[in-house]
């Protein structure tokens, strides 16, 4: 065989693709029974080798309750998930039951995809009774419920306490973005080669919390709930900010990935989802802990709940066994022992109080408690999130890079942005 | 041809290669097998011949073929891979145009394809020339030179190649012993497109081989006799080896071009995971079929995906049909052939 490939073939092979889809789409969605009366479900999920590790785990158990039921797993990283899973499902073919997220519940509900799970909870299958905070409720759209909760987690910043000591600053809530500003400045005049905080200008949910203390929101039912001029200033602050050598450079954050800033040793600052502080301690000897979202008023942070969800297909032969499943596994207390906060706080009374957090999830756990008298409700992701969200970051990353004007890449996002909701 | 028939050969061999021995009118008619034989034995062979044929003829049917009419069905429809395709005319064609990312991937392309493919193809004649002669260890220098074009379309290499770029990784350090410190060259959408055209030339072991072959089709004696005319050693490549191997050249330019539009493995793990979204820092890496591999399968837009695809089709088709117009100028032929 030869690596070379004549054109032609190529372009082949790419419609050859295109077809077996085709095909596939016209109706096999194949039988997933075994001889011996076992029902087998398939279930996938986005995630690394450590997830995978104790998601196994779970299945074990879960088997060993259900021995007439048999689950297949399946687990890529997040972009290579939803191409499989996007194909597969095009195929006729999707997995029974599957990690799914708040961003893509519309994309998929929209298309019937997902199994309404109320049917289920209706017969008896799946109890959703314990949960904390409303949590057993956040996957219903539009009346139907399509994705139960596995975790809880929320924005937060990590930051690396030695620095912020240093600087004499303490992060806590109500603190100012000014306040922050402050911190930031303090800490990266300091040291070569550190910086006060990672360059967070194409983070599309610290967006949205930014513009929730506004009283505005990224998204409204239809649409984008901000203006060019709104963008435009945050962009701009960011620009400024990254030009006046405050912010990590991009070509700097382009070459640790996958790593982050802050576990790679070139950020002290860096907002995401509080369970990532997990996969941060792993990755770094500093110490890091978690600080409220700076606020604009003092006060507002506009921070929510967000969850990992388990959902179901709506193609599924075995209604009942997935949702017997969802149900094990946000109900097990041995389940919740075995997963952690890996995918977020667990979500029902049960796992959270079986679960005894040590380390990085105390942080987490601890961080939880601190802010839920400031959480506010969820507002919608529309179908087409997760196209957003990426053109998002994508754009912004090449304001940082200096390689696009912010007055460009504002018009470049609000296309983007038009195209893929729709709109 | 065998000369003795082996115990283990079948009576229809036999007569087979007794009859091949047999001069052409039969002299014998009473001996000669009866008229249908040769006729049913042709038959049988062309049945044979068919059904030898048939995997690649249902392959070509149901995998290429068919796959092919569809995509180009697909390219006038909206196609989101779930609900049905909804015809829209030329609306996809028309969109690409005014697509600034589409724009990017076709810049990119075009940039790799012109950078990449002359320097690929020089270094490869280059190699080819010297490992020509013969000397000690040829065919361990040849496969060397070779190897990487073997796994060079790996994913592998590419993670290889993506840690040897990083950013105070080895040759970002080894530069900086020379004073250039660059700090890192895949994140900085100024030297992406350097690393992966980089990463292409190296694996420039298939038309060197094919270069090798042709150099040792040139007749000594041509060197020889432009030796005697004095004629110095460019001046014998630039007008013996260059003319004598142009067709060769022309075959290799024909396929590294096509090969270069078509640059996805490499581009991808160079630019790595890009959480739903290609190409690179700035989209300086967003080459075509990567963009429509994106809108495919990450936007779910298949319509504007197989629209993109047919484009592609046909910029290679304007290419390669003007690389055989110009052939006439610079592809030297030999009359009658040998």
């Amino acid at each position: 065989m030869s690596s070379r490939r004549s054109g032609v073939k190529g372009l082949r092979a790419m419609g050859a693709g295109l077809v077996a889809l085709g095909l596939l789409a016209s109706g096999c969605g194949g039988g997933s029974d075994s001889g011996d009366g076992k029902v087998t479900i398939r279930y996938s999920w986005w995630g690394a080798q450590d997830r995978a590790d104790l998601i196994n785990k779970t299945i074990d158990l879960f088997e060993k309750e259900h021995p007439d039921i048999e689950v297949k797993t399946d687990f890529q990283e997040y972009g290579d998930f939803w191409t499989k899973f996007n194909t597969q499902a095009a195929g006729g073919n999707p997995p029974d039951v599957f990690q799914n997220s708040y961003a893509f519940l519309r994309k998929y509900g929209q298309k019937n995809l997902l199994l309404d799970l109320n049917t289920q909870v209706k017969a008896g299958n799946l109890d959703l009774d314990d949960f904390r905070q409303g949590l057993g409720k956040a996957g219903e759209i539009d009346g139907k419920l399509l994705g139960v909760p596995v975790g809880a987690n929320t924005f937060t910043l990590v930051y690396d306490v030695k620095a912020f000591e240093e600087a004499g600053v303490t992060p806590e809530h109500g603190w100012t973005w000014d306040d922050f500003d402050e911190a930031v400045e303090k800490i990266g005049g300091s040291k070569d080669d550190f910086w006060g905080a990672s360059n967070n200008g194409g983070v599309m949910y610290l967006y949205d919390l930014y513009l929730r203390q506004q009283g505005k929101a990224f998204f409204t039912e239809d649409g984008l709930g901000f203006t060019e001029a709104d963008l435009k200033k945050w962009w701009g602050d960011y620009r400024k900010k990254t030009e006046e050598g405050l912010l990590v450079p991009a070509k700097q954050a382009e070459q640790v990935k996958p790593k982050s800033e802050v576990s790679a040793g070139l950020s002290a600052a860096e907002f995401t989802w509080d369970n990532f502080l997990v996969r941060y301690t792993s990755e770094t000897d500093r110490e890091l802990a978690l600080a409220p979202i700076p606020t604009t008023d003092g006060e507002r942070t506009g921070q929510y709940l967000s969850s990992l969800m388990l959902s179901a297909s709506a193609r599924t032969e075995h209604p009942e066994e997935v949702a017997r499943f969802i149900d094990f596994m946000v109900n097990d207390p041995e389940v919740g022992k075995i997963m952690g906060y890996n995918r977020g706080v667990l979500p029902t009374n049960a796992q959270f109080e079986a679960y005894e957090p040590q380390g990085p999830d105390a942080m987490i756990a601890e961080y939880e408690k601190s802010v839920t008298e400031y959480l506010e409700p969820i507002t919608p992701h529309p179908a087409g999130t997760d196209t957003v969200e990426a053109a998002f970051l994508s754009i912004y990353g090449s304001v940082a890079q200096g390689t696009t004007s912010v007055d460009d890449a504002v018009a470049q996002f609000f296309d983007e942005a038009k195209t893929a909701l729709g709109s | 041809m065998r000369t003795e028939t082996p115990a283990s050969a079948t009576a229809e061999e036999e007569r087979g290669a007794e009859q091949a021995r047999r001069p052409a009118p039969p002299a014998t008619p009473s001996t000669a097998p009866p008229p249908g034989t040769a006729r049913r034995r042709a038959r049988r062979e062309t049945l044979a011949g068919y059904l030898f044929l048939s995997p690649w003829c249902v392959g070509i049917l149901l995998l290429t073929l068919g796959p092919m009419l569809v995509s180009l069905y697909l390219a006038f429809t909206d196609y989101n891979l779930f609900d049905s395709p909804r015809w829209v005319g030329l609306e996809n064609f028309s969109e690409m145009f005014s697509d600034d990312r589409w724009w990017q991937s076709v810049r990119v392309t075009a940039v790799f394809v012109l950078v990449a493919t002359p320097l690929k193809l020089a270094v490869a004649l280059g190699v080819a020339m010297l490992l020509a002669r013969p000397r000690k260890g040829q065919g361990f220098y040849r496969s060397a030179f070779y190897a990487p074009s073997l796994i060079g379309a790996s994913v592998s290499v590419g993670i290889v190649w993506r840690a040897l770029f990083q950013d105070e990784a080895i040759v970002d350090r080894s530069l900086s012993l020379f004073g250039w410190s660059g700090g890192g060259w895949i994140g900085d959408p100024d030297w992406s497109m350097p690393t992966l055209v980089a990463l292409s030339v190296w694996q420039f072991g298939a038309p060197m081989v094919i270069f090798l072959a042709g150099l040792k089709q040139v007749p000594r004696e041509l060197y020889e006799a432009a030796e005697v005319d004095g004629a110095g050693a460019w001046r014998r490549f630039r007008s013996i080896t260059l003319p004598m191997i142009s067709p060769v050249i022309f075959f290799n330019l024909l396929l590294e071009i096509i090969h270069s539009f078509q640059i996805f493995t490499s581009a991808l793990v160079i630019a790595g995971p890009g959480g739903g979204r290609a190409g690179g820092p700035g989209d300086s890496l967003l080459v075509y079929t990567w963009y429509l591999y994106e809108q495919g399968f990450a936007n779910l837009r298949m319509g504007y995906a197989s629209a993109m695809a047919w484009m592609l089709l046909a910029g290679i088709a304007v290419v390669t049909a003007v690389l055989f117009w110009s052939q006439r100028r610079w592809v030297h032929y030999e009359e009658g052939g040998r």
